[in-house]
Protein backbone atom coordinates (compact mmCIF):
# COMPACT_ATOMS: atom_id res chain seq x y z
CA UNK A 1 0.00 0.00 0.00
CA UNK A 2 0.94 3.65 -0.11
CA UNK A 3 2.73 2.96 -3.35
CA UNK A 4 1.78 6.39 -4.64
CA UNK A 5 3.11 8.09 -1.56
CA UNK A 6 6.32 6.07 -1.79
CA UNK A 7 6.50 6.86 -5.48
CA UNK A 8 6.17 10.56 -4.77
CA UNK A 9 8.80 10.37 -2.07
CA UNK A 10 11.18 8.59 -4.42
CA UNK A 11 10.35 11.02 -7.17
CA UNK A 12 10.91 13.89 -4.78
CA UNK A 13 14.35 12.59 -3.88
CA UNK A 14 15.36 12.00 -7.48
CA UNK A 15 14.07 15.36 -8.63
CA UNK A 16 15.74 17.26 -5.86
CA UNK A 17 18.98 15.45 -6.56
CA UNK A 18 18.80 16.52 -10.17
CA UNK A 19 17.44 19.97 -9.37
CA UNK A 20 14.60 19.34 -11.77
CA UNK A 21 10.86 19.84 -12.10
CA UNK A 22 10.17 21.91 -8.98
CA UNK A 23 6.79 22.89 -10.47
CA UNK A 24 5.70 19.28 -10.47
CA UNK A 25 6.60 18.82 -6.84
CA UNK A 26 4.95 22.03 -5.83
CA UNK A 27 1.73 20.52 -7.15
CA UNK A 28 2.26 16.98 -6.05
CA UNK A 29 3.30 17.62 -2.50
CA UNK A 30 1.65 20.80 -1.14
CA UNK A 31 2.65 21.25 2.45
CA UNK A 32 4.39 17.90 2.26
CA UNK A 33 1.22 15.91 1.69
CA UNK A 34 0.38 13.38 -0.94
CA UNK A 35 -2.99 13.93 -2.56
CA UNK A 36 -5.89 11.54 -2.43
CA UNK A 37 -8.52 13.95 -3.68
CA UNK A 38 -10.71 12.58 -6.45
CA UNK A 39 -10.02 15.07 -9.20
CA UNK A 40 -12.34 14.10 -11.98
CA UNK A 41 -15.79 14.47 -10.59
CA UNK A 42 -16.64 18.14 -11.00
CA UNK A 43 -17.24 18.47 -7.29
CA UNK A 44 -17.15 21.68 -5.28
CA UNK A 45 -13.87 21.61 -3.39
CA UNK A 46 -14.60 22.83 0.13
CA UNK A 47 -11.32 21.34 1.34
CA UNK A 48 -8.84 18.75 0.16
CA UNK A 49 -7.18 18.28 3.54
CA UNK A 50 -9.41 17.02 5.09
CA UNK A 51 -11.36 15.93 2.05
CA UNK A 52 -14.69 17.76 1.94
CA UNK A 53 -16.45 17.70 -1.44
CA UNK A 54 -19.89 19.06 -2.22
CA UNK A 55 -22.14 17.95 -5.08
CA UNK A 56 -23.24 20.74 -7.42
CA UNK A 57 -27.05 20.75 -7.15
CA UNK A 58 -27.44 20.21 -10.89
CA UNK A 59 -26.27 16.63 -10.25
CA UNK A 60 -29.49 15.90 -8.36
CA UNK A 61 -31.41 14.65 -11.37
CA UNK A 62 -31.03 10.91 -10.77
CA UNK A 63 -32.68 8.99 -7.96
CA UNK A 64 -29.40 7.31 -7.08
CA UNK A 65 -26.41 9.62 -6.95
CA UNK A 66 -23.39 8.15 -8.77
CA UNK A 67 -20.57 7.58 -6.29
CA UNK A 68 -18.18 10.00 -8.08
CA UNK A 69 -20.85 12.69 -7.56
CA UNK A 70 -21.67 11.83 -3.96
CA UNK A 71 -20.60 14.39 -1.35
CA UNK A 72 -17.67 13.55 0.91
CA UNK A 73 -17.42 14.78 4.49
CA UNK A 74 -14.36 14.02 6.59
CA UNK A 75 -13.58 15.48 9.98
CA UNK A 76 -10.07 14.07 9.95
CA UNK A 77 -7.54 12.39 7.71
CA UNK A 78 -8.75 9.33 5.89
CA UNK A 79 -6.90 6.18 6.92
CA UNK A 80 -3.66 6.14 4.95
CA UNK A 81 -3.82 2.39 4.69
CA UNK A 82 -6.66 -0.08 5.02
CA UNK A 83 -5.77 -3.64 4.11
CA UNK A 84 -8.92 -5.69 3.58
CA UNK A 85 -7.14 -8.86 4.70
CA UNK A 86 -5.96 -7.34 7.96
CA UNK A 87 -9.06 -5.29 8.73
CA UNK A 88 -11.08 -6.41 11.73
CA UNK A 89 -14.35 -5.28 13.30
CA UNK A 90 -14.64 -5.79 17.04
CA UNK A 91 -17.95 -5.92 18.90
CA UNK A 92 -17.74 -5.51 22.66
CA UNK A 93 -18.90 -3.57 25.70
CA UNK A 94 -22.22 -4.58 27.24
CA UNK A 95 -22.40 -7.95 25.47
CA UNK A 96 -22.17 -11.54 26.67
CA UNK A 97 -19.93 -12.74 23.84
CA UNK A 98 -17.50 -10.14 22.50
CA UNK A 99 -16.40 -11.00 18.99
CA UNK A 100 -14.11 -9.93 16.20
CA UNK A 101 -15.00 -10.30 12.54
CA UNK A 102 -12.81 -10.27 9.45
CA UNK A 103 -14.18 -8.87 6.20
CA UNK A 104 -14.58 -12.41 4.92
CA UNK A 105 -16.62 -13.35 8.00
CA UNK A 106 -18.71 -10.20 7.72
CA UNK A 107 -19.45 -10.94 4.08
CA UNK A 108 -20.94 -14.31 5.03
CA UNK A 109 -23.68 -12.68 7.10
CA UNK A 110 -26.95 -12.18 5.27
CA UNK A 111 -26.97 -8.90 3.36
CA UNK A 112 -29.73 -6.31 3.38
CA UNK A 113 -30.05 -3.25 1.13
CA UNK A 114 -31.42 0.19 1.96
CA UNK A 115 -31.76 3.13 -0.41
CA UNK A 116 -30.98 6.05 1.83
CA UNK A 117 -30.65 9.79 1.43
CA UNK A 118 -27.55 10.72 3.38
CA UNK A 119 -27.26 14.35 4.37
CA UNK A 120 -24.58 16.10 6.36
CA UNK A 121 -26.04 17.79 9.44
CA UNK A 122 -24.30 20.97 8.27
CA UNK A 123 -25.75 20.96 4.74
CA UNK A 124 -26.70 24.56 3.96
CA UNK A 125 -24.61 25.97 6.81
CA UNK A 126 -23.13 28.57 4.48
CA UNK A 127 -26.58 30.04 3.93
CA UNK A 128 -27.31 30.64 7.61
CA UNK A 129 -27.10 34.20 8.94
CA UNK A 130 -25.31 35.19 11.04
CA UNK A 131 -22.60 32.82 9.83
CA UNK A 132 -21.28 30.12 12.09
CA UNK A 133 -17.96 28.25 11.94
CA UNK A 134 -17.63 24.99 10.06
CA UNK A 135 -17.55 23.80 6.47
CA UNK A 136 -19.59 26.40 4.59
CA UNK A 137 -21.73 23.96 2.65
CA UNK A 138 -24.22 25.14 0.08
CA UNK A 139 -27.10 22.74 -0.58
CA UNK A 140 -25.07 19.87 -1.98
CA UNK A 141 -23.90 17.94 1.11
CA UNK A 142 -26.59 15.37 0.39
CA UNK A 143 -27.01 12.38 -1.89
CA UNK A 144 -28.92 9.14 -2.27
CA UNK A 145 -27.42 5.69 -2.69
CA UNK A 146 -28.25 2.05 -2.22
CA UNK A 147 -26.25 0.81 0.75
CA UNK A 148 -25.83 -2.92 1.34
CA UNK A 149 -24.36 -5.07 4.08
CA UNK A 150 -25.30 -7.07 7.15
CA UNK A 151 -27.92 -5.69 9.51
CA UNK A 152 -26.26 -4.25 12.60
CA UNK A 153 -28.78 -6.13 14.75
CA UNK A 154 -27.74 -9.49 13.29
CA UNK A 155 -24.15 -8.81 14.36
CA UNK A 156 -25.20 -7.48 17.77
CA UNK A 157 -27.38 -10.53 18.35
CA UNK A 158 -24.36 -12.78 17.76
CA UNK A 159 -22.62 -10.89 20.53
CA UNK A 160 -25.72 -11.17 22.79
CA UNK A 161 -26.47 -7.71 24.13
CA UNK A 162 -26.82 -7.49 27.90
CA UNK A 163 -29.94 -5.86 29.34
CA UNK A 164 -27.68 -2.99 30.43
CA UNK A 165 -26.84 -2.14 26.79
CA UNK A 166 -28.70 1.04 25.84
CA UNK A 167 -26.47 2.76 23.28
CA UNK A 168 -24.19 1.59 20.49
CA UNK A 169 -20.91 3.36 19.81
CA UNK A 170 -19.02 3.42 16.52
CA UNK A 171 -15.31 4.08 16.09
CA UNK A 172 -13.63 4.44 12.71
CA UNK A 173 -10.05 4.35 11.51
CA UNK A 174 -9.78 8.11 10.84
CA UNK A 175 -6.28 9.39 11.52
CA UNK A 176 -6.48 12.03 14.21
CA UNK A 177 -4.39 15.20 13.89
CA UNK A 178 -2.94 16.94 16.92
CA UNK A 179 -4.99 16.57 20.08
CA UNK A 180 -8.32 16.61 18.25
CA UNK A 181 -10.84 14.35 20.00
CA UNK A 182 -11.51 11.13 18.06
CA UNK A 183 -14.61 11.07 15.88
CA UNK A 184 -16.60 8.63 18.01
CA UNK A 185 -20.37 8.82 18.29
CA UNK A 186 -23.20 6.59 19.51
CA UNK A 187 -26.83 5.88 18.65
CA UNK A 188 -29.60 4.61 20.95
CA UNK A 189 -30.10 0.84 21.03
CA UNK A 190 -33.57 1.12 19.46
CA UNK A 191 -32.13 2.65 16.28
CA UNK A 192 -29.21 0.21 16.32
CA UNK A 193 -31.65 -2.72 16.34
CA UNK A 194 -33.81 -1.29 13.55
CA UNK A 195 -34.03 -3.69 10.60
CA UNK A 196 -32.67 -1.01 8.24
CA UNK A 197 -29.57 -0.02 10.24
CA UNK A 198 -26.60 -1.64 8.52
CA UNK A 199 -22.94 -2.36 8.62
CA UNK A 200 -22.67 -1.31 4.99
CA UNK A 201 -19.95 -2.72 2.78
CA UNK A 202 -21.38 -1.70 -0.59
CA UNK A 203 -22.70 1.49 -2.18
CA UNK A 204 -24.69 1.40 -5.42
CA UNK A 205 -23.67 -2.21 -5.89
CA UNK A 206 -19.90 -1.75 -5.57
CA UNK A 207 -17.60 -2.08 -2.56
CA UNK A 208 -17.39 1.19 -0.65
CA UNK A 209 -14.76 3.53 -2.01
CA UNK A 210 -12.10 4.83 0.32
CA UNK A 211 -13.78 8.23 0.60
CA UNK A 212 -17.01 6.56 1.67
CA UNK A 213 -15.53 4.32 4.33
CA UNK A 214 -13.98 1.19 2.81
CA UNK A 215 -14.31 -1.55 3.87
CA UNK A 216 -17.35 -0.89 6.05
CA UNK A 217 -19.36 1.92 7.53
CA UNK A 218 -22.37 2.22 9.74
CA UNK A 219 -25.52 3.17 7.85
CA UNK A 220 -28.10 4.77 10.11
CA UNK A 221 -30.93 5.56 7.69
CA UNK A 222 -32.83 8.80 7.93
CA UNK A 223 -30.34 10.28 10.37
CA UNK A 224 -27.61 12.87 9.91
CA UNK A 225 -24.55 11.62 8.05
CA UNK A 226 -22.38 11.86 11.18
CA UNK A 227 -24.29 8.91 12.65
CA UNK A 228 -23.03 6.67 9.84
CA UNK A 229 -19.40 6.28 10.95
CA UNK A 230 -16.95 5.49 8.14
CA UNK A 231 -13.98 3.04 8.16
CA UNK A 232 -15.78 1.24 10.97
CA UNK A 233 -13.49 -0.86 13.16
CA UNK A 234 -15.13 -0.97 16.59
CA UNK A 235 -18.71 -1.34 17.80
CA UNK A 236 -19.21 -1.04 21.52
CA UNK A 237 -22.48 -1.43 23.40
CA UNK A 238 -22.73 1.14 26.20
CA UNK A 239 -24.96 1.74 29.19
CA UNK A 240 -25.18 5.44 28.41
CA UNK A 241 -24.74 7.74 25.43
CA UNK A 242 -21.06 8.02 24.47
CA UNK A 243 -19.45 10.96 26.22
CA UNK A 244 -17.19 12.65 23.69
CA UNK A 245 -16.79 15.91 21.82
CA UNK A 246 -18.80 14.82 18.79
CA UNK A 247 -21.79 13.91 20.97
CA UNK A 248 -21.53 16.90 23.32
CA UNK A 249 -21.00 19.77 22.64
CA UNK A 250 -20.88 18.64 18.98
CA UNK A 251 -23.98 17.74 16.96
CA UNK A 252 -26.57 19.25 19.29
CA UNK A 253 -29.51 21.59 18.75
CA UNK A 254 -31.02 24.09 21.19
CA UNK A 255 -34.07 22.78 23.06
CA UNK A 256 -35.82 26.10 22.52
CA UNK A 257 -35.60 28.58 19.63
CA UNK A 258 -32.77 31.04 20.18
CA UNK A 259 -32.10 34.51 18.88
CA UNK A 260 -29.69 34.42 15.94
CA UNK A 261 -26.16 34.87 17.23
CA UNK A 262 -26.93 33.83 20.81
CA UNK A 263 -24.81 31.31 22.67
CA UNK A 264 -26.55 28.23 24.06
CA UNK A 265 -25.57 26.30 27.19
CA UNK A 266 -24.82 22.60 26.58
CA UNK A 267 -27.48 21.60 29.12
CA UNK A 268 -30.08 23.40 27.01
CA UNK A 269 -29.40 21.24 23.96
CA UNK A 270 -30.21 17.78 22.60
CA UNK A 271 -28.48 15.54 20.03
CA UNK A 272 -29.26 15.95 16.34
CA UNK A 273 -30.64 12.65 15.07
CA UNK A 274 -33.20 12.39 12.23
CA UNK A 275 -33.16 14.75 9.27
CA UNK A 276 -35.73 17.47 8.71
CA UNK A 277 -37.90 18.07 5.65
CA UNK A 278 -35.95 19.64 2.82
CA UNK A 279 -35.86 20.18 -0.94
CA UNK A 280 -33.46 21.45 -3.53
CA UNK A 281 -33.94 22.84 -7.03
CA UNK A 282 -31.56 21.06 -9.43
CA UNK A 283 -32.68 23.00 -12.48
CA UNK A 284 -32.86 25.57 -13.84
CA UNK A 285 -29.59 26.76 -12.34
CA UNK A 286 -29.49 29.85 -10.19
CA UNK A 287 -28.55 32.85 -12.32
CA UNK A 288 -29.26 31.10 -15.61
CA UNK A 289 -31.24 32.39 -18.59
CA UNK A 290 -33.86 30.61 -20.67
CA UNK A 291 -36.43 31.31 -23.32
CA UNK A 292 -40.06 31.94 -22.49
CA UNK A 293 -42.38 29.01 -23.01
CA UNK A 294 -42.13 25.63 -21.37
CA UNK A 295 -39.60 25.62 -18.52
CA UNK A 296 -39.01 22.39 -16.58
CA UNK A 297 -38.26 22.96 -12.91
CA UNK A 298 -36.88 19.84 -11.24
CA UNK A 299 -35.16 18.70 -8.08
CA UNK A 300 -35.29 16.40 -5.08
CA UNK A 301 -37.05 16.41 -1.69
CA UNK A 302 -36.41 14.32 1.42
CA UNK A 303 -37.51 14.07 5.03
CA UNK A 304 -35.26 11.62 6.91
CA UNK A 305 -37.46 9.02 8.59
CA UNK A 306 -40.64 10.65 7.27
CA UNK A 307 -42.19 10.54 3.79
CA UNK A 308 -42.52 13.43 1.39
CA UNK A 309 -46.20 14.06 0.70
CA UNK A 310 -45.95 17.08 -1.58
CA UNK A 311 -43.59 19.52 -3.19
CA UNK A 312 -44.91 22.93 -4.19
CA UNK A 313 -43.36 25.33 -6.64
CA UNK A 314 -43.73 29.05 -6.84
CA UNK A 315 -42.60 30.99 -9.89
CA UNK A 316 -43.60 34.39 -8.55
CA UNK A 317 -41.44 34.66 -5.46
CA UNK A 318 -43.93 32.92 -3.14
CA UNK A 319 -47.24 34.61 -3.93
CA UNK A 320 -48.80 31.51 -5.48
CA UNK A 321 -47.85 27.82 -5.30
CA UNK A 322 -48.46 24.82 -7.56
CA UNK A 323 -47.88 21.14 -6.90
CA UNK A 324 -44.92 19.45 -8.53
CA UNK A 325 -45.16 15.91 -9.87
CA UNK A 326 -43.34 13.44 -7.62
CA UNK A 327 -41.08 10.88 -9.25
CA UNK A 328 -42.07 7.24 -9.41
CA UNK A 329 -38.98 5.91 -7.62
CA UNK A 330 -39.29 5.84 -3.86
CA UNK A 331 -38.06 4.04 -0.77
CA UNK A 332 -38.63 4.63 2.91
CA UNK A 333 -35.50 6.68 3.58
CA UNK A 334 -34.87 7.97 0.07
CA UNK A 335 -35.58 11.32 -1.50
CA UNK A 336 -38.26 11.80 -4.15
CA UNK A 337 -37.33 13.43 -7.38
CA UNK A 338 -39.89 15.99 -8.53
CA UNK A 339 -40.59 18.12 -11.56
CA UNK A 340 -42.87 20.95 -12.53
CA UNK A 341 -43.69 22.10 -16.03
CA UNK A 342 -44.02 25.85 -16.05
CA UNK A 343 -45.54 27.69 -18.98
CA UNK A 344 -43.68 30.95 -18.73
CA UNK A 345 -45.36 33.45 -20.98
CA UNK A 346 -43.51 36.67 -20.35
CA UNK A 347 -39.87 37.60 -20.39
CA UNK A 348 -38.32 39.03 -17.26
CA UNK A 349 -36.58 38.11 -14.00
CA UNK A 350 -38.16 35.41 -11.88
CA UNK A 351 -37.60 33.82 -8.48
CA UNK A 352 -38.52 30.15 -8.38
CA UNK A 353 -39.12 28.51 -5.00
CA UNK A 354 -39.52 24.88 -3.90
CA UNK A 355 -41.25 23.87 -0.67
CA UNK A 356 -41.61 20.29 0.57
CA UNK A 357 -44.06 18.87 3.12
CA UNK A 358 -43.88 15.46 4.82
CA UNK A 359 -46.31 13.03 6.44
CA UNK A 360 -45.40 14.34 9.89
CA UNK A 361 -46.95 17.64 8.85
CA UNK A 362 -43.62 19.42 8.61
CA UNK A 363 -43.15 22.01 5.87
CA UNK A 364 -39.96 23.82 4.93
CA UNK A 365 -39.91 27.27 6.53
CA UNK A 366 -39.09 30.51 4.74
CA UNK A 367 -36.46 31.17 7.40
CA UNK A 368 -35.32 28.20 9.50
CA UNK A 369 -34.57 28.45 13.21
CA UNK A 370 -30.98 29.63 13.64
CA UNK A 371 -28.64 27.47 15.72
CA UNK A 372 -24.99 28.01 16.73
CA UNK A 373 -23.59 25.17 14.62
CA UNK A 374 -25.67 25.66 11.50
CA UNK A 375 -27.35 22.24 11.57
CA UNK A 376 -30.35 21.08 9.52
CA UNK A 377 -30.74 24.25 7.47
CA UNK A 378 -33.90 23.67 5.46
CA UNK A 379 -35.22 26.98 4.18
CA UNK A 380 -37.50 26.94 1.13
CA UNK A 381 -35.04 26.66 -1.75
CA UNK A 382 -34.85 29.33 -4.41
CA UNK A 383 -33.21 30.15 -7.73
CA UNK A 384 -33.33 33.36 -9.72
CA UNK A 385 -33.52 33.12 -13.49
CA UNK A 386 -33.98 35.41 -16.46
CA UNK A 387 -36.41 34.60 -19.27
CA UNK A 388 -35.89 36.25 -22.65
CA UNK B 1 34.10 15.42 -15.41
CA UNK B 2 32.41 13.72 -18.40
CA UNK B 3 31.42 10.90 -16.13
CA UNK B 4 29.66 13.38 -13.83
CA UNK B 5 27.89 15.16 -16.72
CA UNK B 6 26.70 11.85 -18.17
CA UNK B 7 25.51 10.77 -14.73
CA UNK B 8 23.62 14.08 -14.23
CA UNK B 9 22.04 13.85 -17.68
CA UNK B 10 20.96 10.27 -17.13
CA UNK B 11 19.52 11.22 -13.74
CA UNK B 12 17.61 14.13 -15.28
CA UNK B 13 16.30 11.87 -18.07
CA UNK B 14 15.13 9.40 -15.46
CA UNK B 15 13.28 12.13 -13.60
CA UNK B 16 11.72 13.54 -16.76
CA UNK B 17 10.72 10.09 -17.94
CA UNK B 18 8.90 9.50 -14.67
CA UNK B 19 7.74 13.02 -14.03
CA UNK B 20 6.48 14.36 -17.33
CA UNK B 21 3.68 11.85 -17.86
CA UNK B 22 2.73 12.41 -14.27
CA UNK B 23 2.72 16.15 -14.73
CA UNK B 24 0.65 15.83 -17.89
CA UNK B 25 -1.82 13.73 -15.92
CA UNK B 26 -1.78 16.24 -13.11
CA UNK B 27 -2.48 19.13 -15.46
CA UNK B 28 -5.25 17.22 -17.17
CA UNK B 29 -7.05 16.11 -14.04
CA UNK B 30 -6.42 19.02 -11.71
CA UNK B 31 -6.64 22.37 -13.45
CA UNK B 32 -7.37 24.10 -10.17
CA UNK B 33 -4.57 24.47 -7.69
CA UNK B 34 -5.05 22.00 -4.92
CA UNK B 35 -3.20 24.18 -2.48
CA UNK B 36 -4.42 27.62 -1.47
CA UNK B 37 -2.72 30.42 0.38
CA UNK B 38 -3.63 32.55 3.34
CA UNK B 39 -3.61 36.30 2.64
CA UNK B 40 -0.57 38.44 3.30
CA UNK B 41 -0.24 40.05 6.69
CA UNK B 42 1.99 40.19 9.73
CA UNK B 43 0.66 36.86 11.01
CA UNK B 44 0.50 35.00 7.71
CA UNK B 45 3.59 32.88 8.29
CA UNK B 46 2.61 32.02 11.83
CA UNK B 47 -0.96 31.20 10.80
CA UNK B 48 0.42 28.83 8.18
CA UNK B 49 2.62 27.14 10.77
CA UNK B 50 -0.11 26.96 13.39
CA UNK B 51 -3.13 26.01 11.24
CA UNK B 52 -1.77 24.16 8.21
CA UNK B 53 -0.24 21.46 10.36
CA UNK B 54 -3.66 19.82 10.50
CA UNK B 55 -5.76 21.29 7.66
CA UNK B 56 -5.48 23.34 4.52
CA UNK B 57 -6.08 27.05 4.00
CA UNK B 58 -9.53 26.71 2.41
CA UNK B 59 -11.00 25.70 5.75
CA UNK B 60 -10.10 29.23 6.88
CA UNK B 61 -10.70 31.06 3.58
CA UNK B 62 -14.38 30.05 3.54
CA UNK B 63 -15.21 31.33 7.06
CA UNK B 64 -16.89 34.69 7.68
CA UNK B 65 -16.88 35.17 11.44
CA UNK B 66 -16.98 37.89 14.05
CA UNK B 67 -13.99 38.55 16.28
CA UNK B 68 -15.77 36.81 19.16
CA UNK B 69 -16.32 33.72 17.02
CA UNK B 70 -12.70 33.70 15.81
CA UNK B 71 -11.55 33.96 19.42
CA UNK B 72 -13.55 30.84 20.27
CA UNK B 73 -12.14 29.03 17.25
CA UNK B 74 -8.52 29.91 18.02
CA UNK B 75 -8.93 28.84 21.64
CA UNK B 76 -10.64 25.59 20.59
CA UNK B 77 -7.90 24.79 18.10
CA UNK B 78 -5.23 25.56 20.70
CA UNK B 79 -6.92 23.06 23.01
CA UNK B 80 -6.89 20.60 20.11
CA UNK B 81 -3.16 20.88 19.58
CA UNK B 82 -2.50 24.02 17.53
CA UNK B 83 0.70 25.52 18.90
CA UNK B 84 -0.18 29.19 19.47
CA UNK B 85 2.37 31.07 21.54
CA UNK B 86 0.51 33.11 24.19
CA UNK B 87 2.18 36.26 22.84
CA UNK B 88 0.77 35.53 19.35
CA UNK B 89 -2.82 34.71 20.31
CA UNK B 90 -4.33 38.18 20.05
CA UNK B 91 -2.45 39.02 16.85
CA UNK B 92 -3.61 35.74 15.27
CA UNK B 93 -7.22 36.48 16.21
CA UNK B 94 -6.86 39.99 14.75
CA UNK B 95 -5.40 38.58 11.52
CA UNK B 96 -8.24 36.07 11.11
CA UNK B 97 -11.05 38.41 12.10
CA UNK B 98 -9.72 41.19 9.85
CA UNK B 99 -9.35 38.99 6.77
CA UNK B 100 -12.36 36.73 7.28
CA UNK B 101 -15.07 38.91 8.76
CA UNK B 102 -18.81 38.68 7.93
CA UNK B 103 -18.66 41.78 5.71
CA UNK B 104 -16.15 40.21 3.27
CA UNK B 105 -17.48 38.86 -0.02
CA UNK B 106 -18.36 35.17 0.03
CA UNK B 107 -15.54 32.75 -0.76
CA UNK B 108 -15.90 31.10 -4.16
CA UNK B 109 -14.70 27.51 -3.94
CA UNK B 110 -13.09 25.88 -6.97
CA UNK B 111 -14.34 22.69 -8.53
CA UNK B 112 -12.41 19.52 -9.02
CA UNK B 113 -11.89 18.60 -12.65
CA UNK B 114 -15.05 17.31 -14.23
CA UNK B 115 -15.76 14.48 -16.57
CA UNK B 116 -18.75 12.44 -17.59
CA UNK B 117 -19.10 9.77 -14.95
CA UNK B 118 -20.89 6.63 -15.94
CA UNK B 119 -24.29 6.98 -14.28
CA UNK B 120 -25.08 4.50 -11.55
CA UNK B 121 -28.72 5.39 -11.37
CA UNK B 122 -29.96 1.91 -11.80
CA UNK B 123 -29.98 -0.69 -9.06
CA UNK B 124 -27.66 -3.58 -9.64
Amino acid sequence: MNSRRDFLKRLSGAALAAGAVPRLLAWALPQGQTLEVPGEDGMILRSFRFVDLESPVEYFNTWLTPVPHFFVRNHMHEPSEVNADDWRLSIGGEVEKPLTLSLRELSKIRTHSVVNTLECAGNGRGLQRPQVPGVQWGKGAVGTAQFSGPRLRDVLQRAAIKSTGKHVMFRGLDEIPGKVPPFIRSIPIEKALDADTLIATHMNGSPLSKHHGFPSRALVPGWIGAASCKWLTEIKVLETEFAGNFMNPGYRLPNQPVKPGDTVKPEDTHPVTALGVNSVIAGPSDGSSAKTGKVIVNGAAWAGEADITKVEISTDGGSTWNSARLGREQARYAWRLWSYEWNAGQSGDYTILSRATDNQGRTQPAIPAWNPSGYLYNAVDQVKIHLA
Amino acid sequence: MWHKIIRDISQLCLVLTIALPFEMWAQKSAPTSLSADLPAGPMQAKAVTVCMECHEARIILQQRLSKAAWTKEVDKMTKWGAVVEPADRDALIDYLSTNFSPDKPAYEPPRTAGHKSSPENTLK
